[in-house]
């Protein structure tokens, strides 16, 4: 009798199914979540209308091209790919800690399934994705504005828009891992809030624009955060293939760098997955 | 008189180890807090330079000029330090609805009275292991303060827009907290407050920034009190003339929530107690 | 052949004290005091297909973290185990849908949603055909009675309900391996009893082979043969319960009621005296010299009643543990 291995696509769908039930039953604070969200997006963007009218159609760093049009769809990528993260990997690396802790963990190592698989996509809270919606209108006003407007429009052809899409996944993949590394590290360090703390401001970092910090000693954080952890690149890429602000250095900088996120979502992915699993060996379980 | 005391000197003591326990976790978590300033500095720095086209120098945006704007940023850090009441009104209204409330309607102790001392205590055990890494930040950022230290005179008012802003932050808290008399979910209405004061206070960016009619607005609204205000008086955004109304206003705004949260508790208590048991 | 089969496997934790914060634990990377705890020493088990087999020990014996390392949920210091044929801490996935652990107290079940969306999950997890699964959640449910539960928030289930959901969760599979980890602890006398007799049907009807930790003897009384006693991380003893009581109770306890007013002077010549409650007394009498005490007593006075039973079996396992501890200690 030949056994199968688990569809995984089908599980992942329960496990998503199960989710929104779980949330439907709390309904109040799934609606309060979602307002939430939405009043948090509506800030965000009344802060940088307020920069931009003070900027006064000049970019948000000179020289970058980031215009408010250019900047929507930054910003938008910025709450897309955050609230991909949020909605599907943020409560399963929470509950991953909480399994190390409690020791629950055995039962998850009992199941005849990938591990790292079974902790990764157990749960979904479905709440965040409202900043993904939130994120696509924005995306889409910003592109229409651009596409549109008199000076200089956008030509948005539908390989740049796969491109992006594919780079936002890069995005995703790279923050997974970042994510799953850390929490990892529990089974070795023991529980620490300090560590999500740690994960939020080192993301902050992630949220705008790269040439802000393409001065003096800000080098070294464009150095750090694009080469050891690559948070940079995360919404840069993806952002600027589509809205292709304007670039003194030409393009050659755009292909490198995108080359060069392709292989930094290869090498996090493995690092995690090796991290991950030298972590499971070192697994103690709870004492009974 | 003098039990009162003790209990108090108590209370404080107890905050004081509790938080010095974990000293070391603590203060590099306070370190950490600074963190996004740092992102702040070269965000500013870009839209400065993109204004001067080249460089920041002599750019100014609604009077503040790309230091200032730094020292803005660290100076509303000082002013949340003293006005932000993390759990306060999540745990008057928990406390209301588990009924823990009922020790205070027994005993000779004022609910509220409690409250503020247990809050000063926090406060006064946090910043005392917390002045270290806010020390060093400043020490290492006290380039962007142009200006140097304000005369005595606005230092006075600035040391007092803090103090005043701690009471104004903890009365206004407490106010939302006594809501849970009449609602059991505060939580929704407390969320949507911290949200808005994230962005109403001044936490932000200068409240100077904002166009018309919006600054119009805000400047009605207290929560400018509890970040921008000290900032700004510090900075010298705010004339002699200005800065004593400004402080009456405040005042008055302090009062209002205090009689505010006696006017919820004693209703409140008297709702509470209908329902017996 | 042997379904499982251990080799000299050793468990050692090095446990080390940890402190709270992040500094502290940053810092602890670099230098820390230690201790080593020898959870296992150097087991070595047989068992066959089809054995029902116990695991008796005091806390902290070994045998929660011999069942972890048969599970592969953690990995040995040394030795070797094969289960069916597979190393189980290589946590092949062949391997790991062939068996099942149930943990007391501990819940797999998703907590908010009926314990029938968990078994839908199980299903999909181990790919059991639609037919066979639904045939087997069948017949479980109505061995165990819980058929209107399924549908109920597991969270709302009374501690017994949901150690029968647990049960079910793990033999929806039809493993042929079951590691059952203190699974009647905490529950009332009538569920445990229901647990019981549950284990009991089901293993005589599949021939699973069945490992079982328990702390109480009625347990290992009703459903085992054979009991293995760990204490201190090794076997102790591997045999049969009655085994037991030969081995290691040296004494059987006789209890007499005397005719009114005629209890002997000093029943301490026959035997320890437990219990004098006049007319009746209680004795514990050395093995050896029952006989010849008896017939002693019966001969020299009147005695309406008699019995002679072994000690309670708690009382010889727990002079088994104790005696274990004071030579580990020598």
């Amino acid at each position: 009798m030949s056994e199968q291995q688990p569809v995984l696509i089908r599980v992942f769908l329960t496990f998503a199914r199960n989710s929104l039930v779980r949330e439907m039953t709390f309904r109040t604070n799934f609606f309060i979540q979602c307002v939430a969200s939405i009043s948090w997006t509506l800030m965000n963007l009344g802060f940088y209308l307020i920069i931009f009218h003070h900027l006064n159609h000049k970019p948000l760093a000179d020289g970058s091209g980031w215009q408010q049009n250019e900047f929507f769809v930054f910003l938008a990528t910025t709450w897309i790919v955050f609230s991909i993260v949020q909605a599907f990997f943020m409560p399963n690396v929470q509950e991953f800690s909480e399994l190390i802790r409690t020791g629950n963990l055995d039962f998850v190592l009992l199941k005849p399934i990938d591990t790292q698989f079974l902790i990764s996509f157990a749960k979904v809270d479905w709440s965040a994705l409202v900043n993904f919606v939130m994120g696509i209108l924005l995306l889409t006003v910003g592109v229409w504005r651009l596409t549109t407007q008199s000076n200089n429009p956008l030509l948005l052809n539908p390989a740049n828009v796969l491109l992006y899409w594919f780079y936002v996944a890069c995005g995703v993949t790279i923050l997974y891992s970042l994510m799953i590394s850390l929490a990892a590290t529990s089974i070795w360090l023991g529980r620490n809030q300090s560590l999500y703390d740690f994960w939020f401001y080192i993301t902050n970092f992630s949220r705008y624009p790269m040439e802000i910090y393409a001065r003096s000693w800000g080098w070294s954080l464009w150095g750090l955060f694009t080469f050891v952890i690559p948070i940079l690149i995360v919404v840069n890429v993806p952002a600027r293939i589509l809205a292709r602000p304007l670039r003194p250095e030409g393009p050659w900088l755009g292909l490198s760098l995108s080359g060069f996120t392709i292989l930094a979502t290869f090498a996090c992915l493995v690092i995690s997955r090796r991290v991950f699993t030298l972590a499971l060996q070192s697994y103690r379980s709870a004492s009974s | 008189m003098y039990v009162r005391a003790h209990t108090w000197w108590t209370i404080l003591r107890i905050a004081l180890e509790e938080r010095l326990v974990y000293r070391g976790d603590f203060a590099l978590g306070t370190l950490m807090r600074f963190l996004p300033i740092i992102t702040q500095i070269f965000l500013w720095w870009a839209i400065f330079e993109s204004i001067g086209g080249g460089s920041a120098e002599k750019v100014e945006i609604a009077n503040f000029t790309f230091p200032d704007m730094v020292a803005y940023y660290l100076l509303t850090m000082v002013g949340r330090a003293f006005s932000s009441m993390p759990g306060l009104a999540s745990g008057v209204a928990r406390q209301i609805r588990d009924g823990e409330i009922k020790k205070f309607l027994i005993q000779p102790v004022d609910m509220v009275g409690f409250l503020m001392l247990s809050r000063i205590a926090h406060k006064l055990a946090y910043y005392s292991v917390a002045t270290l890494p806010f020390a060093l930040v400043f020490y290492l950022c006290r380039g962007y303060f142009s200006a140097g230290w304000p005369d005595p005179l606005t230092l006075a008012a600035f040391i007092a827009s803090l103090i005043l802003g701690f009471l104004l932050g903890f009365f206004l808290e407490t106010s939302i907290g006594l809501i849970g008399f009449w609602f059991l979910e505060v939580s929704s209405l407390l969320f949507v407050y911290m949200l808005f004061s994230f962005f109403l206070s001044g936490h932000m960016f200068p409240l100077d920034m904002l166009p018309e009619p919006w600054n119009l607005l805000v400047d009605l609204l207290p929560l400018k009190y509890l970040a921008y205000f000290p900032a700004a008086v510090f900075l010298g955004k705010v004339s002699q003339d200005e800065l004593m109304l400004q402080l009456g206003i405040q005042v008055a705004w302090i009062l209002f929530f205090i009689f505010l949260s006696r006017y919820l508790w004693k209703r409140g208590v008297r709702r509470y107690s209908g329902f017996g048991g | 052949m042997n379904v499982i089969e251990l080799k000299q496997l050793t468990k050692t934790y090095r446990v080390y004290q940890k402190k709270e914060g992040l500094v502290a634990s940053l810092r602890g990377l670099f230098q820390r005091e230690y201790r080593d705890v020898n959870a296992v020493r150097g087991i070595d088990l047989t068992v066959a297909k089809g054995e029902f087999v116990a695991f008796l020990g005091p806390n902290g014996a070994g045998k929660t973290t011999t069942l972890k390392l048969l599970s592969g949920v953690i990995n040995p210091t040394s030795g070797t185990a094969q289960v069916l044929g597979y190393v189980p801490w290589e946590r092949k996935n062949a391997y790991r849908r062939r068996f099942a652990l149930v943990m007391g107290q501990k819940n797999q079940l998703w907590w908010d949603l009926p314990a029938n969306e968990s078994y839908r999950l199980h299903q999909q997890i181990y790919r059991i055909e639609p037919a066979k699964f639904e045939r087997t959640l069948d017949e479980l449910t109505d061995l165990l009675s819980v058929r209107e539960l399924l549908r109920q928030p597991v969270r709302e289930l009374s501690l017994g309900e949901r150690m029968k959901m647990e049960l079910i969760a793990a033999l929806l599979h039809s493993p042929e391996v079951l590691f059952l980890d203190e699974p009647t602890i905490g529950l009332d006398v009538i569920a445990q009893h229901n647990v019981r007799q549950f284990l009991k049907q089901y293993q005589l009807e599949r021939q699973t082979t069945i490992l079982l930790t328990s702390h109480y003897m009625k347990d290992v009384a009703a459903l085992c043969e054979r009991v293995v006693v760990i204490a201190h991380g090794q076997v102790e003893y591997d045999g049969s319960l009655a085994g037991i009581l030969d081995r290691f109770s040296g004494h059987k306890i006789v209890t007499l009621a005397f005719t009114e007013n005629q209890m002997p002077p000093d029943l301490t010549l026959f035997g320890e005296i437990l219990e004098v409650i006049p007319p009746k007394a209680k004795l514990r009498i050395d093995r050896n010299v029952v006989a010849k005490k008896l017939a002693s007593l019966l001969s020299h006075y009147s005695v309406e009643d008699v019995s002679v039973e072994d000690p309670p079996l708690e009382d010889v396992i727990a002079d088994v543990f104790s005696r274990a501890a004071r030579s580990k200690e020598a």
